[in-house]
């Protein structure tokens, strides 16, 4: 039986009040690359080269399971401008793992899993000869059994797709007792929704160019995951990760789909091949039918309430269709915690494989579609009892300090959070907040406030009631809420160095992306008010990895709290290398604790008059008056050890709708909107709007257009390419379209920041569906395309 | 040899008779700022203008091109001296990853110039010929708003 008692909030060594002082921290800078984007200089993976470089393509599976009997490339070779053919026989017989099992498969077995998978590569003097190329391919072709539907994948009966089997165990997350939960209910909501496929359809595209050296391998590439690229292409070819170094450059829109992708290690193997330096360049159609999509999910379940509207029980099983390669079964969802105020729980999530394109982890994974049906049957309850569905979420949503759910969340090989809390000492144990308790935020004040801005005790007339009616016109108000993490701990910490200039700059290296959520300005932000030097004296290197610590990179909303944490760490380090040879050199070796750095100048604490030197001028004793010293610079590296966010960290986002329908075209467009979120300290506001909005956007795409269509015989994707697949326009979301800020500071982020990048994709569809819902009296599947709405109408069969 | 006249400069260049101009831009005169995505025509990321005029460079032979002006991002302004509506997309904080934003500034000039003071429920539907997938959108119709006001003041400023 749970409490809603809120205990104490937690004190951990920071303080709110400090964002009164903050200089660089929380505002709306430029971000460092802005010119290079408005010019059209930035370099993509697309646009870049090396001397003596030769261009791959890769032949694609035209079947939905086989295996390659035999291969003869004679042909291929013969074609005038190629220079050699990679099939699966030179590939090593090493399964590489991305990302939170995003993809797991050798680069290449003579087996295809699904209709555009990977099978061999060519490489020639110019990308049209290398294309020319793939069709003299001839395969001896043993058709294999193939599993499109995910149910039938679960049988035991079915073809098994993978050495694995199809079927993972199940990730459960309960408590309480669900026979209880069920016994304190006066009423039951259920449902069963299965959801479509989202796709990345990605802005950009990509390219690989690898290129070797004796035995050392340079890859670019768009990643948001340097790191675990590198550690990919270990795996994959068995080599030591001092001899592989990724550069990471920017990407155009990813949501996860750059992370470390089979494609990119083709290009590493056909280099190999080769001894030339191969660039394989992915067209729009491949990257949208043979990278990777968002998993296509069934939910079925149960919210269990009472007439006073106090949930008592969540009962969910969960699927997750992984395709070829995506081996995820664990998947947080965390509108498990923001709803977990009900008193007895289960979460079921079963993952499996089919012979669908391989998918993986979306921007806001499982929380966009789990938890948007959570939300449809919390609706239900609140309509039941005649509650607005503001006042439900706030009676049954979490809060600073109350208990989170997810208290055992695994990663099934590396490592779950009690192996993690098992191996603290009583010191670091006690150095960290409480844990399993919200560390801050929730939804009640973005809601409250949300709500205001919007007018929405105004706006809501009352369940199914429209605010307009005007012809065939219905509109109708909605509220959603969502939540996600602030990064994952278990495959290891992120780490950054800070390293000061004689000069007083400062450079930070850390590991992550570069997909258009500003991490290089943001992370540099952090540097710069904590060392107390000006922002344009700091630069970030993200993607280099013979620079940068590991790190999972820009994944699961890590970054700013996971890997800023680390950078804030690795800046106070250098900050008190600093101020030690400071106060020795400098101060008549006062205690480094009674210096300050203040614009760029170390001073006396609050001495505003009396000596100051700039950091520079100190650094430059480090060559001078310090010249025997050890070092002759100074490297930060953090000293503490990042709690483990999944024990406390959530961020939350509420968002408010109004919607047209036209019910004689079922044509649904979006009239007013306001995204709210809880994410801490804001580090730019002026990024941070951008990214909400664009989730709002993007989790509008989901609920009403956006949808993968796959053949019913082969699983090919029938919609692949941006005239087929529809996203939204400018004129398609309202121009004033706001944003609103919880005022929660969090006690362990950097500067009390929290993650922010997937809530905002996961608010969306709840909300949309509800205005829907109290426009047109009737309850719509997403995507809620013309023909759904009609059909819901029961205006057409 | 084909000529094509490009931000200004002539340029002679051996063009296969299947080569879209995105291709040739980018490839043999190294113009990365023509970003394309698509090939279809759907996205406008690869907007240029040929005479003025709006084009989908990756639809658009390079051939077709010859004899004609062509300007592309790189000939609207340099990191020292931003044409307005750059510096309207840096204001506003109209991009996200930045891939579509050349686009949408070659769309925004196209439109501004037949255009001069639009409202913004204009500007939005001006706007939809381009993708922005990271949803830029609210910010780019506010860029391309304030880039209008910025264009304005300056005509103004010419004339007195």
């Amino acid at each position: 039986m749970s409490t809603i008692d809120i205990p104490e909030p937690l004190a951990f060594p920071a303080d709110p009040d400090e964002r009164l002082t903050f200089k660089v921290a929380g505002k709306g800078v430029r971000v460092k690359d802005a010119i290079e984007k408005v010019t059209g200089t930035l370099q993509y993976g697309v646009d870049f080269a090396v001397p003596g470089m030769l261009h791959g393509k890769i032949l694609r599976s035209p079947h939905t399971h086989a295996r390659v009997r035999s291969i003869d490339v004679s042909r291929a070779l013969a074609l005038p401008g190629v220079v050699d053919v990679l099939t699966h026989e030179d590939a090593p017989d090493l399964v590489w793992e991305a990302a939170w099992f995003n993809y797991r498969g050798r680069v290449l077995d003579g087996t295809a899993r699904f209709h555009g998978d990977d099978v061999a590569a060519v490489a020639a003097t110019t990308p049209e000869i290398a294309e020319q190329a793939l069709e003299l391919i001839e395969i001896d072709w043993e058709i294999l059994p193939s599993v499109l539907d995910v149910e039938e994948a679960m049988r035991a009966d079915a073809p098994q797709i993978r050495e694995e089997g199809n079927v993972r165990p199940p990730y459960v997350v309960d408590w309480g007792d669900t026979k209880a939960g069920a016994e304190e209910a006066d009423f039951f909501k259920e449902a069963e929704v299965t959801f479509q496929s989202q796709q990345y359809a990605p802005l950009g595209r990509n390219a690989a160019v690898a290129q070797w050296q004796g035995d050392r391998v340079t890859l670019w590439t768009s990643s948001q995951t340097p790191s675990e690229l590198r550690d990919g292409i270990h795996e994959a070819l068995g080599i030591p990760q001092s001899k592989i170094r990724v550069q990471a450059l920017p990407s155009g829109s990813s949501f996860g789909q750059w992370w470390s992708n089979n494609f990119m290690l083709v290009t590493v193997l056909l280099a190999r091949k080769v001894r030339r330096p191969v660039k394989i360049e992915l067209d729009n159609h491949e990257c949208m039918i043979s990278v990777k999509r968002r998993h296509s999910e069934i939910t079925r379940g149960r919210l269990g309430c009472t007439r006073d509207g106090t949930l008592t029980l969540a009962e969910f099983d969960h699927i997750i269709d992984n395709g070829g390669y995506g081996f995820k079964d664990d998947v947080g969802f965390f509108c498990v915690d923001m709803w977990g105020r009900a008193h007895h729980g289960n979460y079921a999530i079963h993952g499996v494989n089919t012979n669908r394109l391989t998918a993986g982890c979306m921007r806001g994974v499982g929380d966009v579609t789990l938890g948007s049906v959570v939300e449809r049957l919390a609706d239900q309850c609140a309509e039941e009892v005649g509650m607005d569905p503001l006042d439900f979420r706030l009676k049954n949503q979490i809060v600073a300090g109350e208990e989170l759910r997810m208290q055992h969340a695994k990663h099934s090989l590396r490592g779950s959070v009690d192996d993690y809390l098992a191996g603290l000492s009583e010191e670091e144990r006690a150095s960290m907040p409480p844990m399993f308790r919200l560390s801050s935020g929730g939804t009640h004040e973005i809601l409250k406030r949300g709500a205001e801005a919007f007018r929405w005790r105004e706006r809501f007339k009352g369940w199914g009631r429209p605010t307009l009616i005007e012809g065939s016109i219905r509109r109708g108000v909605g509220v959603g809420t969502g939540a996600h993490v602030c990064g994952v701990e278990f495959e290891g910490n992120s780490s950054a160095v800070v390293r000061l200039n004689s000069d007083g700059s400062a450079k930070v290296h850390a590991s992550c992306g570069r997909q258009g959520q500003g991490s290089e300005t943001t992370l540099s932000q952090i540097v710069a008010e904590t060392l107390g030097i000006s922002f344009e004296m700091v630069e970030a290197e993200t993607g280099d990895t013979d620079s940068v610590p590991w790190s999972h990179g820009s994944l699961a909303s890590n970054t700013m709290y996971r890997l800023g944490w680390g950078v804030r760490e690795a800046a106070l380090d250098a900050r008190d290398q600093l101020l030690e040879i400071a106060a020795r050199e400098l101060f008549d070796r006062c205690a480094p604790a009674e210096l300050e750095i203040v614009d760029d100048h170390v001073r006396r604490i609050g001495d505003a008059t009396g000596a100051d030197y700039s950091v520079g001028q100190v650094m430059m004793t480090l060559r001078t008056l310090d010249s025997l010293g050890p070092t002759s610079s100074i490297t930060g590296r953090p000293r503490r050890l990042m709690p483990p966010a999944t024990t406390f960290a959530r961020h939350f986002a509420a968002h408010f709708v109004e919607v047209q329908v036209d019910v004689e075209t079922g044509l649904v467009t979006l009239v007013d909107y306001l995204a709210t979120q809880d994410s801490g300290t804001i580090m730019n506001p002026q990024v941070f709007k951008n990214q909400m909005i664009g989730g709002a956007i993007a989790g509008a795409g989901f609920a009403l257009h956006e949808e993968m269509i796959f053949d019913d015989a082969t699983g090919a994707v029938r919609n692949g390419n941006l005239l087929d697949y529809k996203l939204l326009r400018a004129a398609d979301f309202p121009i004033n379209g706001d944003v609103l800020f919880s005022s929660t500071y969090d006690p362990v982020g950097p500067f009390g920041a929290k993650g922010g990048g997937e809530a905002p994709i996961v608010a969306p569809g709840p909300a949309i569906a509800q205005a829907v819902r109290n426009a047109i009296g009737v309850w719509v599947d997403m995507p809620m395309t013309p023909e759904r709405v009609l059909r819901a109408l029961g205006k057409v069969a | 040899m084909t000529q094509i006249n490009v931000n200004g400069r002539a340029h002679e260049v051996a063009v296969e008779g299947w080569e879209s101009l995105a291709k040739v831009l980018r490839d043999q005169l190294h113009l990365i700022g023509v970003r394309v995505s698509c090939s279809e025509g759907e996205c406008g990321s690869c907007t240029v203008l040929v005479d003025g005029q709006q084009k989908t460079s990756c639809l658009m032979l390079a051939g077709q091109a010859a004899g004609h002006e062509v300007t592309t991002i790189e000939g609207m302004g340099t990191p020292d001296e931003l044409h307005p509506i750059q510096e309207a997309f840096i204001e506003e904080q109209g991009m996200q990853c930045g891939f579509c934003t050349p686009g949408f500034i070659m769309s925004a000039k196209a439109f501004l110039d037949e255009n001069p003071d639009p409202t913004p429920e204009e500007t939005a539907v001006a706007m939809s010929g381009n993708i922005c997938r990271c949803g830029s959108y609210p910010y780019i119709v506010k860029s391309v708003q304030c880039a209008a006001r910025k264009l304005g003041r300056r005509r103004e400023e010419e004339k007195a």
